[in-house]
């Protein structure tokens, strides 16, 4: 509490300019014209302000993807992704854009369609949340909110597919999170991390793996950081989720992602860690994908 | 009460309290003109919702609600550049060694996401209860003393052990 203390001191310190009683004053005299311009107009009540136009866009194809695809040769089958829906909201303070992914061209239709119906899912969720959010706020009497909702295709090698959802929250402070879905094209597969492994040994080899990495990292570059503090033990990393957010590189590595706060402090952002196959090689099912 | 009686008591209080609005300002973008800016934007738009100020007895939590609002929207229109005052740059340079811990702790306070510093210079620096500041930030009051107790362990994480509480 002394430090606090000390800075609450600094803070009573705070120099007042001389000016500040003059700019508070005319303010006040500005603040006083305005209102016998405008008489007191009566205030609409804050519940009832117009609701935010929704425009729901067209379906519009990716013109990165379509170029990307033509260098798929046609091995695995081609898989195209495009956006279903686009939801856009501007509207004050409160900004929406969330893109619908849905893919199509997966030799398994059941597993497309599974997918495609979880994004729309998603997407509804998420504006459903926006709107309540900016429900809310609302009748606190103003704020603000953001949320951009995107994807990526970040992996399309002839048996890989990885789709990648992002999405950013913006209120105050930003909140970045982000989905992987892993598909093999070739076996009509949508892969998770455990199913990669032969048992559950492998969550402690890559816990180890990351507090030696994390401590590296820390030690040789300093903008860097981790919650890694003993000190906090609610907070500091413990384990990875089983079901932990992963991709797997063109060159057959696997990356784990962990999204904004989840490890490590908001300056990091979403934090990846590309592992080693040396250091998991002995718990993996097969080196088809990983290896 | 009438309205001329009210805003009256706006003013009034608006002046008496011009510095302690000043110094919160200032505490969020820690630079002379940017604070006057704040505290001259927030009384106008404070004088221009007055009709919205129900109840008199909110008075308080009304004007610290828009002042702080007013301060993150400067924050988040002027991101990319922040300018700082001489004297404070000259704090962040080499060669005060003996200051060093509470700088730090100052600029992991600077560096917070805006929601926990509000909470920390509404609890510390302006002595305000719980739950005066979740009237102020439109929070319940758990979620201010969750913020809080994050804000104060991410401190923690920044500064190093020895800052105790």
């Amino acid at each position: 509490m002394k430090r606090l203390n000390k800075l609450k001191e600094n803070h009573e310190k705070i120099e007042i300019p001389a000016e500040l009683e003059d700019i508070v004053k005319q303010s006040i005299q500005q603040g006083k014209k305005a209102q016998k311009k405008h008489g007191y107009v009566k205030q609409w009540p804050i519940g009832t302000v117009a609701a935010a136009a929704v425009f729901i866009g067209s379906v519009n194809v990716s013109p990165n993807f379509a170029q990307a695809m033509a260098n798929v040769p046609v091995l695995g089958s081609i898989v195209e992704v495009f956006t279903v829906q686009q939801w856009t909201n501007d509207k004050d303070n409160f900004q929406a854009d969330v893109a619908t992914p849905a893919i199509d061209g997966l030799a398994d239709e059941e597993l497309q369609a599974s997918l495609n119906e979880k994004y729309v899912a998603e997407s509804e969720t998420k504006y459903a949340a926006f709107e309540k959010e900016m429900a809310a706020l609302k009748a606190e009497g103003g704020g603000h909110f953001s949320l951009d909702s995107n994807y990526k295709v970040l992996v399309d090698t002839e048996q890989l597919f990885t789709l990648a959802r992002y999405d950013v929250e913006i209120q105050a402070s930003g909140y970045e999170t982000v989905r992987y879905d892993t598909i093999d094209k070739v076996n009509g597969l949508l892969l998770s991390l455990p199913a990669l492994f032969k048992d559950d040994k492998y969550i402690d080899t890559i816990n180890t793996y990351l507090l030696g990495e994390m401590e590296r990292q820390m030690a040789e570059d300093s903008s860097k950081s981790f919650f890694l503090d003993k000190d906090i033990p609610e907070a500091a990393f413990q384990s990875i989720n089983p079901e932990q957010d992963f991709y797997i590189t063109e060159d057959h590595k696997l990356v784990l992602s962990f999204d904004e706060y989840e490890i490590a402090p908001g300056y990091m952002g979403v934090v990846t860690f590309e592992i080693p196959t040396e250091v998991i090689k002995d718990s993996l099912v097969s080196d088809t994908y990983v290896n | 009460m009438t309205k001329k009686k009210k805003f009256e008591l706006v003013e009034s209080f608006i002046v008496e309290n011009r510095e302690s609005h000043y110094r919160l300002a200032y505490s969020y973008v820690r630079n002379k003109e940017n604070a006057l800016d704040i505290v001259q934007d927030a009384i106008l738009k404070a004088l221009k919702s007055i009709d919205r100020l129900e109840e008199i007895a909110y008075l308080k939590t009304w004007f610290y609600r828009i002042l702080i609002n007013t301060a993150i929207d400067f924050i988040r229109k002027h991101q990319r550049v922040t300018v700082m005052d001489n004297d404070i740059l000259v704090l962040h340079l080499p060669g005060l060694e003996d200051n060093l811990t509470d700088i730090d702790l100052q600029k992991a306070i600077d560096q917070l996401p805006p929601q926990y510093k509000s909470i920390i210079i509404l609890r510390f620096f302006e002595d305000m209860k719980i739950d005066e500041i979740a009237d102020i930030m439109g929070l319940n009051i758990n979620t201010v003393k969750t913020r809080l107790y994050k804000a104060l362990k991410k401190l923690r994480m920044e500064v190093g052990k020895e800052f105790k509480l």
